[in-house]
């Protein structure tokens, strides 16, 4: 490294070193003895929405608000998207009906659980074939453009979901405190990340750069496939492969924060969607969240490594990917 | 059409696809787990059963754990909780967030009974603790560690802290019986 380049590359370096992070993540599911990743290859999504109001939120505000959360994932520029609302219906948002639908439904037993989002798949080809959602009405929601203290913000719900609904896994950019009786998501850099904003936040209507980079990833155009660029290479701890490691790109230039996950026992990762230029890697532990939310159980994930930046600045070039990338950490 | 062929149909339909689910949390701190959980177990998984729900629109999978330790109540040598997914012949329904119990897991699960049915995990997949065991140190360890908050003052997590690692069953389970002498924190369930 030219001594130049060291300040700001340093700088860099603290900052992201006390912001905990994760990166996007693909649903995947298996056909025969690969997995494929999830993705609608007959677009637009054609949806309906259930005709039942939860309260505070009549039908039609519903169908707005998710009619916007469509819209915003649609008008990501480098991915290729589309939606469809068809009208509304008596069914519930729930499996084997042939048909897309979101809609509000009780589930006192998920008492965690603010929203869901089903899939059917055709196994044999990995396509959707149907997907729903529902919100859970054992919590109060609001669609007010500014939130509603005490309520859960029906359109950041929905974009998440509706995350999801296009093959996105859990993945974000967050950070969380402990309180006196709880725990609190205090910032997110990405829609995707699996728990919610306090109620009353509308802080999730906005997709950030780990959001685009998934959705581009999966859906591209024509000119993000020739523009954007990957990352791969592996995570290894003395000499063996470290699975379920949390890989994040810094771009020092725009400030991007985008990441990924080493999925398999050789450790070995690949953050697609990336905007060309210098990159700055960061390793961490998920030792702060639930495994279960990210990762198969059968997945043996590694949490006891310490944070390690690459010490090498990796640029990924247009249109290409920057290979054999190899961060060594060590245990806690 | 004949009742056959949507029979027939209907087989197929079931037969070639598999749902998945992905979910929104709200986030629990380690006191809030443990107060608002009926039963704290430790043990390891002796079976696996899915069965429909929900007049056969959904699939739950109802697990027996071989208990080693009650850590907070106590029904009996076993205790069956239920999940959400499973897989029942060629059909395959999956939540993306629940925990997937295999026969064999060891883990300390941490279960509430909000409904007359069995109990849940808590909040989905946060009472969900796995067991494995350290080559170095020979011992079992809980490989996803307790985050616990230390004072009344608000403290951000900082992910790969070296204060918290995998630790020992017994320690532990020494953590929990600490906040359950403690008491249910203000604002807990």
């Amino acid at each position: 490294m030219k001594r130049p380049a060291l300040l700001p590359v340093l700088a860099v370096l603290l900052v992201v070193a006390v912001v905990p992070m994760f990166g996007y993540l693909k649903l995947g599911t298996r056909v025969g003895t690969r997995t494929a990743t999830l993705k609608w290859d007959d677009l637009p999504i054609r949806y309906f929405v259930t005709d039942r109001p939860a309260p505070q939120v009549t039908q039609q505000q519903f169908q707005a608000a998710i009619t916007r959360a469509f819209s915003t994932w649609e008008a990501v520029q480098s991915a290729e998207t589309s939606s469809q609302f068809v009208g509304f219906t008596q069914a519930n948002p729930q499996s084997g009906d042939g048909m897309t639908v979101l809609g509000f439904t009780n589930r006192p037993d998920l008492d965690r659980v603010l929203g869901a989002t089903n899939f059917i798949i055709d196994t044999t080809t990995a396509d959707i074939v149907e997907s729903d959602i529902f919100f859970n009405t054992a919590f109060q929601w609001s669609v007010d453009p500014a939130g509603v203290p005490g309520r859960h913000d029906l359109e950041s719900i929905a974009l998440h979901e509706i995350g999801h609904l296009h093959g996105l896994g859990h993945s974000a950019i967050g950070e969380t405190e402990l309180i006196a009786g709880g725990r609190r998501v205090l910032g997110a850099e990405s829609v995707m990340f699996p728990i919610a904003f306090p109620p009353g936040s509308v802080n999730d209507r906005t997709l950030r750069a780990d959001d685009i980079a998934g959705i581009t990833d999966i859906y591209p155009t024509t000119a993000s496939r020739r523009e954007r660029g990957s990352i791969s290479g592996k995570v290894t701890k003395n000499g063996q492969g470290v699975l379920g490691a949390h890989i994040v790109a810094f771009n020092p230039a725009t400030g991007a924060l985008v990441g990924g996950f080493s999925l398999n026992e050789d450790g070995s990762f690949t953050i697609g969607g990336l905007e060309p230029g210098p990159q700055v890697l960061r390793v961490e532990p998920l030792d702060d969240a639930d495994i279960d939310s990210f990762f198969d159980a059968s997945l043996n994930v590694d949490v006891n490594f310490r944070v390690r930046f690459h010490d090498k600045v990796v640029v990924v070039p247009v249109g290409g990917g920057a290979r054999d990338v190899e961060i060594k950490v060590t245990p806690k | 059409m004949p009742y056959s062929r949507r029979a027939v149909l209907c087989f197929v339909w079931c037969a070639l696809f598999a749902p998945l689910d992905a979910t929104v949390l709200i986030p629990a701190e380690f006191r809030e787990i443990v107060n608002g959980s009926d039963i704290i177990a430790s043990g390891r998984v002796i079976d696996t059963t899915p069965e429909w729900g929900d007049n056969r629109k959904r699939i739950d999978t109802r697990v027996t754990l071989q208990v080693g330790t009650y850590l907070k109540g106590g029904p009996g040598e076993t205790v069956v909780f239920k999940v959400p997914g499973g897989e029942i012949g060629r059909f395959r329904n999956v939540m993306v967030g629940a925990p997937v119990f295999r026969t064999g897991d060891e883990v300390v699960v941490f279960l509430t009974r909000r409904t007359s049915e069995e109990p849940m995990v808590f909040g989905l997949n946060q009472g969900v603790f796995r067991i494995s065991f350290d080559e170095q140190t020979k011992r079992r360890v809980v490989v996803r560690p307790a985050v616990l908050a230390r004072g009344e003052s608000p403290e951000i997590v900082v992910r790969g802290s070296a204060a918290r690692r995998s630790v020992p069953l017994e320690t532990f389970g020494a953590q929990v019986q600490a906040v359950l002498a403690e008491g249910a924190p203000r604002g807990a369930r």
